[in-house]
Formats: structure tokens, C-alpha cells, sequence
């Protein structure tokens, strides 16, 4: 056939269309990316909380009528002083909330106190429906 | 029974080493496609950080500066680990190269409570005013 050219018998010939292109170095490639891809990305659930900062303990003029929560170092809670559980603030404050809506809480951690019992508190008052929050250093 | 298994093995396409490995090019072709898709590329943390579990569900907002810090108080800026005395210069030279109005604080589990809030603190005092607190999903 004369009509066809060089490149229709290239196409239709499996052997020399191989020995251009081969599939080991492609498949290197793509094995390799997949390695990095699988050991680069990270699928952790990140979420965040909003944060007011601190309020100076010196001006305490806001504070009047706030209910006060101290967490201890050892993740205990006091509730205006009374040693307490997360259950029971919640089930205290909610009835508080219903007639004051704008109760202010203010959240005073003590000097050693890890973050997560305080973060767990915050949660706690979320549920709850707290919506002036507030921080103030502890232990100084 | 015997008799049969060769014929079972011969009935296999015939084709040399390239073609029967097509379908593991696919899988792998498809694996990379879901790392490079579902995986979100980050740059490592310079120290272990595990933030606190919350049952918040604010969103993983990226905040344009990112404070890291670790369990015994180690702090790093935008990936890069600085020394405590020279956080505010460190704060105030980023915000003069790139300003920012939002922060995000990727803090441990087991950081001080009262340290994070200083840290709060004093990256409102430089003038941002939005602060983020990373959580990690889950139960507290």
C-alpha cells in the first residue's frame, strides 16, 4: 500500500510503539508520588474555638455579678468557690441563663493547670448556651 | 482435578509482562489521585503539638499567623521555633512584614492554660483581634 505512510504502520506495530515509550520508568514515577503523597498529607480533623483574650485582673470593675469558675491543676473545678463537677455547672447554670441570657462567666485558671480541662469547661458552657465568656489570669 | 488447573491458568489473556500489569498502574493511578485530593498538604510541625479534644465545630480557618505551643512551653512562630524573650520583637516583625488581623493558636493538651492565655494576650496587644484556638474533633 502506498497511499499509507510511515506513521500508520508505527501506530499499528505494537513492538516498536513499546520501545519508545516504556511502562517501567512512568510506573517508577508514579510510585514514587504516590509514596510522597501518601506520607505528606495529613488528614487530621482540625477544628477551632473563637477566644476572647484575657481581661487585666486589676480592672475588675466588669466582673461584678459574673459567676466565677476556677479550674485546678489537677483539672478540679470550683464554682464561686465550692468545689464542683462539669455536670453540675452545667445543670446549675442553665437555669441561671434562662433569666439572666446575658450572664457573664468568668473562667480563672490556676497556675499549673493543663489546657485541656479548661477547654473541656469551655465546651461545657457552649452546651449550655454561655455566650460572655471571659478569662482571667489565676496565680498571681 | 488435576488435569484441570493448567487449562485454568492458560485461560488468562494472552500478553506479555506489560499489559498484565495494567490494572496495579490503575490502582496505583487511583491512589494517587485520592492522596493528592483528599490530603492536605502541611508543613510539619518543628515539635510534637497535640491540641485539645473539643466538641467545638468552628471551622479549621487558616489563620494568616500560626503560634505553636508545645507541652513544656515551647514556642514557635509561623513554623519557626523562637526563644520566649524575643516573642513580642518576633510578633512585631511579622505583622510589619505581612499584616494580620487573625491568629491561630495551636497550643498542646498539656501547655499551661495560663500560659496560652498570656500568649493571647499579648498577640491582641499587637494588634490582632481575631484568635483562634486549635482543637482537635472528638469528645472532651
Amino acid at each position: 500500500m502506498p497511499a499509507s505512510g510511515p506513521h500508520p504502520a508505527l501506530a499499528s506495530d505494537p513492538a516498536r510503539r513499546r520501545s519508545l515509550v516504556g511502562l517501567t520508568p512512568l510506573i517508577d514515577v508514579v510510585f514514587i508520588l504516590l509514596v510522597f503523597f501518601m506520607l505528606a498529607s495529613s488528614f487530621a480533623d482540625w477544628r477551632t474555638i473563637r477566644l476572647k483574650p484575657p481581661v487585666p485582673t486589676a480592672g475588675g470593675g466588669g466582673l461584678a455579678g459574673a459567676m466565677l469558675i476556677e479550674v485546678d491543676a489537677d483539672g478540679g473545678l470550683r464554682l464561686s468557690g465550692v468545689p464542683t463537677t462539669l455536670e453540675e455547672i452545667g445543670a446549675r447554670i442553665e437555669p441561671l441563663l434562662g433569666r439572666r441570657p446575658d450572664l457573664r462567666v468568668v473562667v480563672k485558671p490556676a497556675a499549673d493547670t493543663p489546657l485541656q480541662p479548661v477547654v473541656s469547661l469551655l465546651d461545657r458552657l457552649n452546651a449550655a448556651g454561655v455566650t460572655d465568656m471571659t478569662f482571667i489570669h489565676g496565680g498571681d | 482435578m488435576r488435569a484441570r488447573m493448567p487449562s485454568l491458568h492458560r485461560r488468562r489473556p494472552p500478553g506479555n509482562g506489560d499489559e498484565r500489569i495494567l490494572p496495579l498502574i490503575n490502582v496505583v493511578f487511583l491512589l494517587l489521585i485520592f492522596f493528592m485530593l483528599a490530603g492536605r498538604l502541611a508543613a510539619s510541625d518543628p515539635f510534637e503539638v497535640e491540641p485539645p479534644a473539643s466538641a467545638s465545630d468552628g471551622p479549621a480557618a487558616d489563620g494568616e499567623l500560626e503560634l505553636l505551643i508545645g507541652p513544656d512551653g515551647e514556642l514557635a512562630l509561623d513554623g519557626m521555633v523562637i526563644e520566649r524573650k524575643g516573642l513580642d520583637e518576633a510578633i512585631a516583625l511579622r505583622l510589619a512584614e505581612a499584616p494580620a488581623v487573625k491568629a491561630r493558636i495551636k497550643a498542646d493538651s498539656g501547655a499551661a492554660a495560663v500560659d496560652v492565655l498570656d500568649m493571647l494576650e499579648r498577640l491582641n496587644a499587637a494588634g490582632i483581634e481575631e484568635l483562634l484556638l486549635v482543637t482537635r474533633a472528638g469528645a472532651s
